[in-house]
């Protein structure tokens, strides 16, 4: 009772200085508007006698001599006037432009005038306001305060922006939008409101996903200035190729550095920007296994259909620019052997169209990520360090996979579905990237555990890499075999 | 020890006054900038208005120079960039001293609640 008695004490001092100073702002307003009047009041005497000086040529008057004498004379020049313009300039002008610009100063007296009566007024409402909360807190018995408590709309706002807060990531925009959303659904039904905030937590982790994938093509862009032809041919249809696949939001994009990626869904194309494609169209064929590519170059993005329709991107722009060096010394067939080559079916496939040694170049792809294998050469390795890189790429990969939806991109691991003939399409030693199964429809789980696996998966590779040599001549002949949509619909574009 | 920290605080609540009052005489300068550009602005309109066929002065000491009206106009303009300069400069100068006196007020803050509790501490061990 006595802190509740010191606390009102408190909030009635408090208010009686609040409206003290409200008084002193609206003393202060008055002052001014005082000021003001006087100086408008000047002008219109002004104004008069300009209008009545040029009636005579001269007047006689007593001319002030000093302070004290004055002295007879004759006011010539009626018309001719010095204006003092401001800041010590002059200006010599006729009794009329002189009045012109009277009455011009005194419309901006007005305006003066009339914003200082409104501060005024506004203080004046401040204080009697003031003095109303003076009365409230002093005595608690006339007024009462009125609270309502909103529950649900701020637990449910709360949610929405504590997901904001778990996600960095996410845009302002689509947060606002989704705050919005929220608040429109609690306002109108709060039994509904539940269900939204279900589906908004998938929608926030697709949202997640998304600025995930957008920030990687940003880097991705930012990263490779001159794209090469087959990237950008084979991101173009890749992209076009995932819109036609998922008309819901399933561009979800994780830049890969080792080039993990899996594809849980067998609709979901598989895209990769560059020489990857032909490997995600082979997991499509497939049901969307999952691949495992390791790559030593930089940041690439794969598309990949995660489970929950997410869309993984994943890209090579960067390698496709090396690439390119390597693709003109080995002719330009990227596009052709693109063509050629996407019809990958067999993890098999996915190794000969990533190894470069048919063009004579011993350098095994590091990872089938890369891209665009050509006629001879899956994927030129432009990348040395495999194994740094793949510790990388790996690293990125299972901090993907611990995201919310896009498990697939993190997926080591191959799913088994064909891993007889994934075996023979070992990757090059340097390449971690294919371990020889693939993962259908790979969910989160299953692909967490291929993380660990792939690493011993890579010196198997490594060894095998002389002896795919020669099988990598075989798998072109099953590929015609089956071609998946992903890839018609590329073949169709070009 | 209570000693010791009254002195830090006198010392610091120097410091601090000092800010403000540099802190009130950046301000009040950039006030009469201001006064100063809302009044060239006001000479420039009335400048524009008028025409040459006027004579414009102005006023250096006691003496009334007769001065070109485009000439009048040029410099009024330059005025008005060089006011509005240094309107700028004094903007960031403040900036920068009201940062400043932050900073001096947590410290000060800091050393009072110090010295309250050796305030306290002397007071508890009496």
């Amino acid at each position: 009772m006595a802190d509740k008695g010191k606390a009102d004490v408190e909030r009635v001092g408090g208010a009686v200085r609040l409206r003290q100073e409200h008084q002193k702002v609206v003393r202060d307003c008055e002052s001014r508007i005082q000021h003001w009047k006087k100086v408008s009041g000047d002008y219109e005497a002004l104004s008069d006698r300009l209008q009545t000086l040029p009636d005579q040529l001269s007047y006689d008057i007593m001319v002030p001599f000093g302070p004290l004498a004055f002295m007879p004379g004759k006011l010539v020049h009626t018309n001719e006037v010095t204006v003092l313009l401001g800041d010590n300039w002059f200006a010599k002008c006729s009794a009329k432009q002189a009045q012109k610009i009277v009455d011009h100063r005194m419309k901006y007296v007005k305006n003066e005038l009339d914003d200082l009566s409104k501060t005024m007024k506004n203080f004046e409402t401040r204080v009697g306001f003031a003095k109303d909360l003076e009365t409230i807190s002093a005595s608690k018995g006339d007024y009462v305060d009125i609270r309502e408590e909103v529950g649900n709309s701020d637990a449910a706002v709360a949610k929405g922006k504590q997901r904001i807060a778990h996600k960095p990531n996410s845009k302002p925009k689509l947060d606002v939008v989704w705050d919005l959303k929220e608040e429109d659904e609690e306002n109108e039904e709060e039994g509904q409101s539940r269900k939204d905030v279900m589906t908004e937590e998938e929608l926030w982790a697709r949202l997640d996903e998304l600025e995930k994938l957008e920030e990687l093509q940003d880097e991705q862009d930012r990263l490779s200035d001159n794209a090469d032809m087959n990237g950008e041919d084979t991101s173009s249809s890749s992209s076009e190729e995932e819109k036609e696949a998922e008309a819901a939001p399933p561009v979800n994009g994780l830049s890969l550095k080792p080039g993990w990626s899996s594809v849980p869904h067998c609709k979901a194309p598989l895209s990769m920007d560059g020489k990857k494609e032909q490997d995600d169209e082979e997991e499509e064929d497939n049901c969307l296994p999952t691949i495992f590519f390791s790559h030593t170059v930089e940041l690439k993005k794969v598309r990949i259909n995660t489970g929950k329709n997410t869309m993984l991107k994943f890209s090579e722009r960067k390698e496709q620019k090396e690439h390119s060096k390597r693709k003109k010394k080995n002719g330009h067939n990227n596009g052709h052997s693109h063509h050629e080559l996407h019809k990958i079916t067999t993890p098999a496939d996915i190794y000969r169209l990533f190894v470069d040694v048919k063009n004579g170049e011993p350098i095994p792809r590091k990872s089938i990520l890369k891209s665009r294998s050509r006629e001879n050469s899956v994927c030129s390795d432009t990348s040395e360090s495999s194994a740094a890189d793949f510790d990388e790429r790996r690293m990125v990969c299972r901090s993907f996979s611990h995201d919310e939806a896009t498990h697939s991109d993190t997926s080591d691991g191959i799913t088994e579905e064909d891993s007889p003939t994934a075996v023979p399409l070992q990757l090059p030693s340097r390449f971690e990237a294919f371990s020889g199964t693939v993962v259908e429809k790979d969910p989160m789980p299953t692909a967490v555990p291929h993380l660990t696996i792939a690493p011993p998966a890579l010196p198997t590779i490594l060894e095998r890499k002389q002896e795919e040599v020669a099988p990598d001549v075989s798998p072109p002949q099953q590929a015609p075999k089956r071609v998946s949509k992903f890839k018609a619909a590329r073949l169709q574009q070009k | 020890m209570a000693e010791a920290i009254q002195k830090k605080l006198k010392a610091e609540l120097e410091k601090y006054t000092q800010m403000q009052k540099d802190v009130s005489k950046s301000m009040s300068a950039r006030q009469k900038l201001e006064t100063q550009l809302t009044e060239n602005n006001i000479v420039k309109e009335e400048l524009d208005l008028l025409n040459s066929s006027n004579t414009v002065y102005k006023l250096i000491g006691p003496v009334l120079v007769k001065q070109d009206l485009d000439e009048a106009k040029a410099t009024v303009a330059k005025r008005l960039e060089y006011i509005n300069g240094e309107i700028q400069r004094y903007e960031s100068l403040l900036k920068e001293m009201e940062k400043k006196s932050e900073q001096h007020r947590e410290v000060l803050t800091s050393l009072q609640q110090e010295f309250q509790k050796a305030q306290g501490l002397t007071a508890g061990k009496v």
